[in-house]
């Protein structure tokens, strides 16, 4: 009980901590930012309505006077009534709908690569620290080498052989621009042809950092007495390795998906602008742009409370799977 | 010479289960005093609160309620700054006690240098020389050089009593300094420490749940359970002579092959009710009460108490 | 950023809090390799070609750059293949790609270097100082540490880029956001351990010895975690090369200077791939690839120091190997005539040797030969380091490499008649023979049960592997008889085994031992940790079902007076051999080897006189004691 309040409790501290932050970094830069950047935006033939002026007053703050605890209760309002303000780039949208457009593409492309990835290199990890020394054994150095290449070179490799010379994937995009969005086979069936390189370009390369930790663990958790002790029942190797030594070895790689899954959503930006997806990464990435700064915060908390929620859940996971956190003392 | 006084000793750990917190006492107004040239021994099993009386001792713990007195020979109380002058530990473990990285001369320099003993790199050198000769790590400037790993055991302990002795204290507490050695040389560490008591008139508190070594290597035990002292007096007394049922039910499961013929199969006894509430003192030949009884164990985490 | 898991080599640091599941470095004794020479990794293959790819990239980033023309120099040749003049071909503007090459590989090693550099100092400030300190500062920093370590890196990045101007964006904006953003997870990492070394006795040592709180940080504590904090650093450098080639791609990097990141994002916005001008878009990426490598391969070195689990112990294969002689050519079962075998016997052990076939080979157990009658108990005493152990497991045949049988045999006669060759059998004969004829209680029952699994599960799998025609209703209601057998309330099936005191858990391992009724259990050490009064009740237990099911006990300790009150017979073992084997009453009264005299005088008589004890306080004059007595050498 103790542990999930506990959690619960760092959860809404760092969800704290990073709307603080995004309240704080644009008043922390020089100058009068809400000037600067309507400037900016006019220069590009942007709209600069009295609304837009208000919301970048709103996100960005104001010299009208206004104390500093005021505006940031005016925009804690903002966030708790989900209101983002309006993306200027895709005047006159509102921040949440362009958010939400994008959303499902990431989250469908990035969750599902990176729990294949997990999957993986935890299988693999396990079957390769349980032959510790053996041949197997021996390629791990080699998964590193992918860990080690700047994950775009290798997508733009991958597309270079792949797409332009094989002509096995499309070549980028999300889907069939010619096709009409909606759940039909037709669709969904381009969805796939078009995700595909680029789940494979992500499992490539991180599935290495998942094997290795992996069958370190593996390696440390077989010197155990309790495999001794599995071995001495006269249990099969299979259930030993599953039951016994995978079991345990696992928590730390379960406790540390948590913990990448900041590091998975940055990959994502650049998977993005690799193969032109039309995910949130790209979003952010053309609201830097375009100088469009509602989107680009509202973009960062959707991504920073996405990371959040999804460590809860793991970390509540991580409660169910190891009996001994949930005592404390 | 120094003598040690610890007086109505309480030691409260905090504990938080779910959401609620209590307090766990560990020790539990213990009481006695050590003087020059004499050992007590404080026996009791793991969780009786020995050690955190080593600790509290040490200085590694702050005590709840109750007061830790050192006296100069002179009759003047020690100064804290100079308490560590003046007491000294040896830990259970020597090989956790001793760090991996440093060498045996840093281990005995460091005390040497920290309390005034020597001044110079020459007057250090034949300080640490000197200390491992009275130990018996000999030749000493080849000892002097290497890492704990390279020693056994048994050596690595006589530097850890070494160290214990460079800051020239006259009160060591030795908590279970053989418990982790291999039997054959558990005496001949012992018995280094009983001639270093008589060399330096040492005033020396041992820890250990042997009832046998603190029979023979001690003056005066003092039996632990729970955090209460529930029996004390002179050595042999207490072991031959026990009162209370706890020291009883201990001095009956210890292994003894002097009663080989007894049945294994019996039961050595059980603490009785009454006694929760009281403890033995061999000295007055009397009982003396608890303000409030021992708790009771949980089931199975340690002995039974007869249900009467 | 995107690709190396934050967790080198699968550190511990989010090892669950509780239950001290096992610390590798505090478990692992470290014999033979600490201290400074512990903190060099041993020389390897891996090690070799990680140095030479990391030294000689950065030989050509730092000592390089002058020897080449200038990288911005355009030339109105346009994109040229490799040739005499180009070594390495022209970009799209004809600038010389080897040396913008060498340029860039400099900025990006200055990078790398200084994220290195601050972000192992904020870790270290962080982890280190907090996990020492404790209290609220500790609480303060690691929230801030979990905080920053969530909070998504590069989006972060992204934002605060956005909002600096390009032109005030320098390499070192780059390399202090980077360092910003990246040293949350070591932090982590270092304040576990800082934690686990906080509390060993030696810190406590230099506490009692009143050493100053900064110099048990920096001189008692720093050292050891140095292994920890260069392989830190490492991965801090990889991911922050990794993180600015990340950055320059999405056009966020530094404006004005050359990175092997910068060179990519030229290279793709000159449409190089499109092209085709491998020689422009594929040596700076590979260059990275390397340099990675590299660092990855010294840091493998440098996991193996901090946790020498992950070392590979390499066995020596012996020439001519006696086992397979001694092993082959024996039918695993025969059935032998009964005039030949003792019928009271069930285990009987001829000439067996274990020798340890490392580099510098072990005979661990000589010579041995043991028998074991029906219903006896067994005692095997000796010192840590004797052999005892590793006969036991032997028996069993569950002894790991390097250890090997090379001699004798093993004999176990079984209720029915039947004599098997344990040495003998195959696989999964091996298996099935296990517990269900000869099963074991190893010592520190914590470690010898799952800690993530319940007892009754644990209780479960052995009825389920070898009786598969019990029913779920007939297994559950086998595994709460054993634990009533042993005097544990059957509702504990349930709890996991930090749910237990350690007499119960011992309690329940000797329940497991018996759920098969094996005709034979060996017990290494299974009361040394437990209170005397724990461990007499256990003895009781032992005694009342031995005597109840008429099992054989082989029971191994360094504890001869428990021996001696408990067993039949007892063999004492030193250095591999068993130099005294006699009924208990004979090895107390009259022992016949001198070891077997000096090890019962270790023991002091609780009851009778003081042995070789001398008594504190008494007269000097009395024999002064024996110096450091002779088997008191260092350990091999």
């Amino acid at each position: 009980m103790r542990y999930y309040v506990r959690k619960l409790g760092f959860y809404l501290v760092a969800l704290w901590a990073a709307l603080t932050l995004n309240f704080f970094i644009p008043r922390m830069m020089p100058g009068n930012p809400v000037d600067a950047l309507l400037g900016k935006l006019q220069q590009r033939g942007g709209q600069v309505g009295p609304e837009v002026r208000e919301s970048f007053e709103a996100l960005l703050g104001s010299d009208s006077g206004e104390p500093l605890w005021n505006q940031y209760f005016t925009y804690l309002g903002n966030l708790a009534r989900g209101d983002l303000g309006i993306a200027t780039s895709a005047f006159p949208a509102k921040v949440s709908d362009v958010i939400g457009q994008s959303l499902p593409w990431t989250v469908g492309l990035v969750g599902i690569a990176t729990l294949l990835s997990f999957a993986l290199g935890v299988v693999l990890g396990a079957v390769v620290g349980w032959k510790r020394g053996s041949w197997l054994d021996h390629l791990v150095p080699a998964t590193t080498v992918l860990s080690a290449v700047p994950y775009f070179w290798l997508a733009l490799i991958f597309v270079l052989i792949f797409s332009s010379q094989l002509g096995w994937f499309p070549l980028n995009h999300g889907y069939d621009v010619a096709l009409s969005t909606g759940w039909n086979w037709e669709f969904i069936s381009s969805v796939i042809e078009h995700g595909t390189l680029p789940a494979l370009t992500i499992v490539v390369s991180s599935v290495g950092g998942w094997l290795l930790g992996m069958r370190n663990m593996m390696v440390s958790t077989i010197s155990e007495d309790y495999i001794l002790t599995a071995q001495a029942k006269g249990l099969r190797n299979r259930r030993i390795m599953s039951r016994y030594a995978a079991r345990n070895a696992v928590l730390p790689s379960v406790a540390g998906f948590a913990i990448s899954l900041g590091f998975v959503v940055s990959g994502s930006i650049i998977t993005e602008q690799v193969f032109s997806y039309p995910g949130i990464g790209s979003r952010l990435l053309s609201a830097v742009q375009n100088s469009d700064y509602a989107l680009m915060q509202g973009i960062f908390l959707v991504i920073t409370v996405a990371v959040l929620g999804a460590n809860l859940v793991i970390d509540l996971l991580y409660g169910a799977i190891d009996p001994r956190t949930r005592v404390e003392n | 010479m120094t003598t040690l006084e610890v007086r109505d000793l309480v030691k409260d750990y905090p504990i938080r289960s779910g959401l609620r917190r209590s307090t766990l006492r560990a020790v539990n107004h213990v009481s006695f005093t050590l003087t020059p040239g004499r050992t007590v021994a404080l026996v009791g099993e793991s969780g009786s609160g020995k050690s955190t009386v080593a600790k509290t001792i040490a200085r590694l713990e702050k005590p709840t309620g109750g007061r830790i007195v050192a006296t100069k020979e002179d009759g003047t109380p020690v100064r804290d700054r100079e308490y560590r002058d003046h007491v000294q530990m040896v830990f259970q473990d020597p090989f956790a006690s001793l760090n991996p990285f440093h060498t045996i001369e840093h281990h005995l320099a460091r005390p040497l240098r920290l309390h005034g003993r020597a001044r110079s790199a020459e007057e250090t050198r034949r300080g640490v020389a000197q200390l491992l000769e009275r130990v018996n790590l000999t030749p000493a400037e080849d000892m002097a050089p290497r890492r704990p790993h390279e020693l056994s055991g048994g050596q690595r302990q006589r530097v850890a009593i070494a160290r214990a002795l460079a800051p020239g204290a006259q009160v060591v507490i030795a908590d279970e300094p053989v418990s982790m050695l291999d039997v054959s040389i558990r005496l001949g560490v012992l018995n280094l420490l009983a001639r270093l008591q008589r060399e330096d008139n040492l005033a020396v508190l041992y820890i250990t749940h042997d009832l046998a070594t603190a029979r023979h290597f001690s003056d005066d035990i003092l039996v632990m359970y729970r955090g209460r002292v529930v029996e004390r007096g002179p050595a042999d007394e207490v072991i031959l002579n026990p009162r209370h049922s706890y020291t009883q039910l201990l001095a009956k499961a210890a292994p003894n092959p002097d009663e080989r013929g007894r049945s294994l199969a019996d039961s050595p006894g059980a603490i009785t009710r009454e006694d929760l509430g009281r403890g033995f003192d061999h000295t007055t030949g009397s009982w003396y009460e608890f303000d409030r009884p021992v708790s009771v164990p949980l089931q199975g985490a340690g002995p039974e108490v007869a249900r009467s | 950023m995107t690709n190396l898991s934050p967790l080198p080599g699968g550190a511990d640091e989010s090892a669950p809090p509780v239950g001290g599941t096992t610390d590798p470095i505090a478990t692992a004794p470290r014999r033979g390799r600490n201290g400074l020479r512990a903190l060099l990794p041993s020389w390897s293959p891996k090690l070799g070609i990680g140095l030479f790819l990391v030294l000689g990239i950065a030989l050509f980033g730092i000592v390089g750059p002058p020897f080449f023309p200038n990288p911005n120099a355009i030339d109105p040749i346009g994109m040229t293949e490799p040739s005499g003049e180009y070594l390495l071909g022209t970009t799209q503007t004809g600038q010389d790609v080897l040396a913008q090459l060498a340029h860039s590989t400099r900025g990006s090693l200055q990078i790398g270097l200084l994220v290195g550099v601050l972000a192992t100092l904020l870790s270290a400030l962080f982890g280190i100082v907090g996990g020492y300190l404790g209290g609220a500062i500790d609480e303060g920093f690691s929230l801030f540490t979990n905080v920053m370590l969530v909070i998504p890196g590069l989006p972060l990045v992204i934002v605060v880029a956005g909002f600096v101007p390009a032109e005030d964006r320098g390499w070192w904006t780059v390399a202090l956001v980077l360092a910003v953003t990246g040293w949350a997870a070591a932090a982590r990492v270092l304040r576990a351990q800082t934690l686990s070394l906080r509390n060993r006795d030696y810190v406590a040592a230099a506490r009692v010895a009143g050493e100053k709180r900064w110099r048990i940080v920096s001189v008692e504590i720093l050292p050891n975690l140095l292994p920890l904090l260069a392989s830190q650093f490492v991965f801090a450098v990889i991911a922050a090369i990794l993180a600015e080639a990340g950055l320059s791609f999405l056009g966020l990097g530094a404006s004005n200077s050359h990175t092997l990141g910068t060179m990519l994002y030229f290279a793709q916005n000159g449409f190089a791939l499109q092209y085709e001008a491998w020689w422009w878009f594929v040596p700076p990426g590979l260059l990275i690839a390397l340099f990675g490598c590299g660092l990855a391969l010294i840091n493998f070195s440098i996991d193996e120091i901090i946790n020498p689990k992950l070392r590979i112990t390499r066995q020596v294969k012996a020439v001519g190997d006696v086992a397979e002689a001694a092993v082959a050519g024996h039918e695993a079962v025969t059935e032998s005539s009964p005039d030949e075998r003792r019928d009271d016997l069930v285990l009987t052990v001829r000439g067996l040797n274990v020798v340890y076939r490392s580099e510098r080979p072990v005979h661990a157990v000589k010579d041995v030969s043991l028998t074991l009658r029906r219903g006896e108990i067994l005692g095997l005493a000796g010192e840590s380091g004797c052999g005892k152990t590793t006969l036991a497991y032997a028996i069993n045949r569950l002894h790991r490499p390097p250890a090997e049988v090379t001699e004798g045999s093993v004999t176990f006669h079984d209720r029915s008649g039947q004599d098997i060759d344990l040495l003998a059998l195959e696989n999964e004969e091996l298996r099935a023979f296990r517990w269900s004829k000869l099963s074991m209680v190893f010592q520190g029952a914590m470690n010898s049960l799952n800690p993530v699994i319940t007892i009754h599960e644990q209780l479960d799998d052995v009825l389920t592997t070898h009786e598969p025609g019990m029913s779920k209703e007939e297994r559950r209601a086998r595994c709460a008889e054993v634990l009533t057998l042993v005097g544990v309330d059957p509702q504990r099936l349930d709890s996991f085994a930090h749910e237990l005191s350690g007499g119960m858990r011992q309690r329940v391992m000797i329940a497991m031992a018996m759920l098969l009724n094996p005709q034979v259990m060996i017990m290494d050490e299974p009361t040394t940790a437990l209170d005397v009064v724990v461990q007499r009740g256990i003895l009781r237990e032992i005694i009342r079902l031995r005597d109840e099911l008429g099992f054989a006990v082989i029971f191994i300790t360094h504890d001869l007076p428990l021996l001696l009150e408990l067993t039949d017979r007892i063999a004492v073992m030193r250095a591999g051999e068993i130099v005294e084997y006699a009924p208990a009453e004979e090895i107390y009264a009259s022992p016949r080897h001198e070891y077997t005299r000096r090890l019962l005088e270790s023991f002091p008589s609780l009851t009778g006189d003081r042995g070789s004890f001398i008594r504190t306080g008494e007269s000097a004059s009395r024999t002064e004691p024996p110096a450091a007595s002779a088997n008191e050498r260092a350990q091999p």
